[in-house]
């Protein structure tokens, strides 16, 4: 009945009692709501304005309704361009799930130098992306001179495309993005190894449990919050990867590279077409929108596993 | 993600537009010039004192000759476009700025641009290479003066062409010539020439296509990218990929920088920083052949100009400052410290004691801006994608100039 009896009270008091309780958290709040309500709120909902006008930079722009939205659904490329994008999730997010936990596994198994280990596997993270792009594109060179031909050459196998291959491209750039990503999820994985109550595995010991099955039946399983998390945050990445494409291939062969935010990119600031721009990107953040809600839904459930 | 926070940070800027009105100072009809204008420039060298020292005098001379205070302003050069387009829709862009050949149609034809005619009927404009002019006129108006051209053309690495037989004295002039080195040097174990497919179609298949007499679009709308003469150069292209002519990675290679350094390519398109590159480098031996004739003369070459945004607040001082700026003695003092290459005729006695540079700046009488369309930029990806599918062996020469004519014509009708 506690309920009935608070919303008796009138608007303006319930507003005065929660301002004398938290007047000073609001305080201090403003300023960073401010920034919130001008460089978030406002933008996204101005550029939904923007997906129902031709936007001209300069001078008056017009009104066209639905014309960008429903040019979005018959335009071949954006769909090849989401395809693209999913493919390369798929290339990407389980192997640096995997690549990550195995890391932490390695750091967190006690071996010696641990930390230098720790170190040269986070290296890539602090590493600027155009470097290690850079050194990615030398690598995985097309030709004989190819770093990655070179060892190739030595089994017998035949001088790869790589980046300049349809079917390589987007698999060399996920190669990327798991090169240079894998060294934060393994902190994670390795942040949530530390957390694992140690009497669980003096326990599996006692009762004679095998290493692999240690880690299938209490590592594994006790590292679902970390999981859901690193799952949400490689998921996003992979829906906005860009910079590998543009530094490396372009988009190209053949768009085989051309994920949906370097095609907003280009449609954006290369044709100038903002509006559609705008399009491209409220699609991709309902892409976004639903997988994390999916994944919130299957993968989130029951986190207080103990 | 940043991109995308740049799209945000445009619209956010959007708005503060209708909060702000435009309000006309300085300049008068009969052609005094006062007030206030703001220029951006870009750092057109590695930030030499010579380039600071350089704009002090220009903006000085200017200064005391004119009566109008220059506010001259460098911005870098990545996201240029975005830095203009945001500071232009917010009214708060410069009066003057540097603009290349594809920017201008595209800009020009939303309207963003001013056009330049009614200031330069006192302007004798013979003295331009004509060249230069192409990419400053768009539907017959002009709306830029050149301050800078390139000429590109082939670097032959020396050694190589010894070691094929022939004389770097006498490099090839046409296809023919150039197609019987390119065989001898693949036999010979190298590549015959670099082929970054990968990068602008300015730099791969564009001039090759002029060369052979075609075109991509004309200013008319006209798509002539898969006309008989164009499809030669498609096919040109093919063949040296395919007899492994050129470097496996040219699908997508954005240089191949590397290979020509390590004395594996015999040719290399390149232009005047490829040049300082050679000489402060100094480890390739190396001499420059004249563009390649097929049917035409011709090579890409970019020119760099000065415009006027169309929401300027004091269009007669920037047009003032613009036709300064582009006059023979500004143009010997900018191209000599930045190493381009001057638009005026008249300027480019700069050179004539330099043996490479000279030589270049012969060749920018042969050198077209790329594609002057307000589609120009739109249309690349697509055509390189044809290019990189027929190249891949999915698509026939025809074929693929087939698809990217498609692709034009769509993009025009859109």
């Amino acid at each position: 009945m506690r309920i009935t009896k608070r919303s008796n009270l009138s608007v303006k008091e319930r507003l005065k009692r929660e301002w004398n309780r938290n007047a000073i958290v609001y305080i201090f709040l403003v300023p960073a709501l401010i920034h919130f309500l001008i460089f978030q709120i406002f933008p996204f909902g101005f550029s939904f304005v923007l997906t129902f006008m031709d936007w001209n930079v300069i001078g008056t722009s017009e009104f066209v309704g639905l014309k960008h939205w429903s040019a979005f659904l018959s335009d071949k490329l954006a769909w090849k361009a989401i395809w693209n994008t999913v493919l390369f999730s798929i290339y990407y997010i389980v192997p640096t799930m995997a690549l990550g936990l195995i890391l932490a596994l390695i750091i967190n198994s006690g071996v010696r130098f641990s930390n230098v280990f720790k170190g040269i596997f986070f290296l890539p993270v602090v590493t600027s992306f155009v470097i290690i792009a850079g050194l990615w594109g030398w690598l995985f060179n097309g030709t004989q001179a190819g770093m990655v031909n070179f060892v190739l050459g030595f089994f017998g196998i035949e001088t790869q495309l790589f980046l300049a291959d349809s079917g390589q491209a987007l698999m060399v750039l996920a190669g990327l993005s798991i090169f240079k990503v894998s060294g934060s999820t393994m902190i994670y994985y390795f942040a949530g190894l530390q957390s694992i109550p140690k009497q669980l595995y003096e326990a599996a010991r006692i009762d004679g449990a095998s290493k692999i099955r240690i880690f299938w039946q209490i590592t594994f399983p006790l590292l679902k919050p970390i999981h859901f998390y690193v799952a949400i945050i490689t998921t996003i990445g992979s829906f906005q990867i860009f910079d590998s494409t543009f530094l490396l291939t372009g988009g190209g062969p053949n768009y085989s590279t051309t994920t949906i935010v370097y095609y907003l990119y280009e449609q954006g600031f290369t044709s100038l077409n903002l509006s559609y721009a705008a399009v491209l990107s409220y699609v991709l953040f309902f892409i976004i929108l639903t997988i994390s809600l999916i994944q919130r839904k299957y993968l989130g459930k029951d986190s207080a596993i103990y | 993600m940043k991109r995308f926070n740049y799209l945000l940070g445009l619209a956010f800027l959007l708005v503060i537009v209708g909060c702000s009105s435009g309000e006309e100072t300085g300049g008068t009809a009969d052609g005094e010039v006062s007030g206030e204008i703001t220029v951006w420039v870009h750092p057109f060298t590695d930030g030499s004192d010579e380039e600071s020292d350089m704009w002090d005098e220009v903006v000085t001379s200017f200064e005391e000759e004119k009566g109008v205070d220059v506010n001259l302003e460098q911005i870098p050069w990545s996201n240029r476009d975005q830095k203009i387009l945001t500071a232009l829709a917010a009214n708060n862009g410069p009066d003057v700025f540097y603009a290349i050949p594809d920017q201008m149609p595209q800009y020009a034809d939303e309207g963003m641009l001013l056009e330049l005619d009614p200031y330069l009927e006192d302007m004798d404009m013979d003295d331009f290479v004509d060249t230069s002019l192409v990419s400053t006129t768009w539907q017959d108006k002009t709306y830029g003066l050149p301050i800078l051209q390139e000429a590109y053309t082939l670097f032959y690495n020396k050694d190589i062409v010894k070691a094929i037989g022939e004389d770097p004295e006498s490099l090839p002039t046409t296809w023919d010539e150039f197609e019987e080195w390119s065989k001898k040097a693949k036999d010979e174990g190298y590549y015959a020439m670099s082929y970054p497919g990968g990068g602008s179609m300015n730099g791969t298949i564009y001039p090759w296509i002029w060369q052979a007499g075609g075109d991509i679009i004309t200013q008319d709308d006209e798509v002539l990218i898969n006309s008989q003469e164009s499809v030669k150069a498609f096919e040109f292209i093919n063949s040296m990929y395919e007899d492994g002519r050129i470097p496996e990675d040219s699908i997508t290679a954005k240089e191949h920088n590397a290979l020509w350094d390590n004395g594996e390519i015999m040719a290399t398109l390149g232009s005047g920083i490829t040049l300082s590159n050679l000489l402060s480098k100094d480890v390739v031996d190396f001499a420059i052949g004249e563009p390649l004739k097929n049917e035409e003369k011709v090579t890409y070459g970019t020119t760099g100009m000065f415009v006027v945004p169309s929401n300027s607040d004091n269009k007669t001082a920037a047009a003032e400052f613009v036709k300064t700026m582009t006059n023979t003695e500004n143009q010997r003092k900018f191209n000599k410290v930045t190493q381009y290459i001057p638009t005026r005729k008249s300027a480019q006695d700069i050179f004539d004691d330099q043996e490479y540079i000279g030589q270049l700046a012969e060749y920018t009488q042969y050198a077209l801006p790329g594609v002057i369309h307000p589609i120009g930029r739109d249309i690349m990806p697509a055509i390189q994608a044809e290019v990189q599918t027929m190249m891949e062996g999915k698509k026939t020469p025809q074929e693929a100039a087939d698809a990217a004519a498609e692709a034009i014509e769509a993009d025009l009708n859109n």
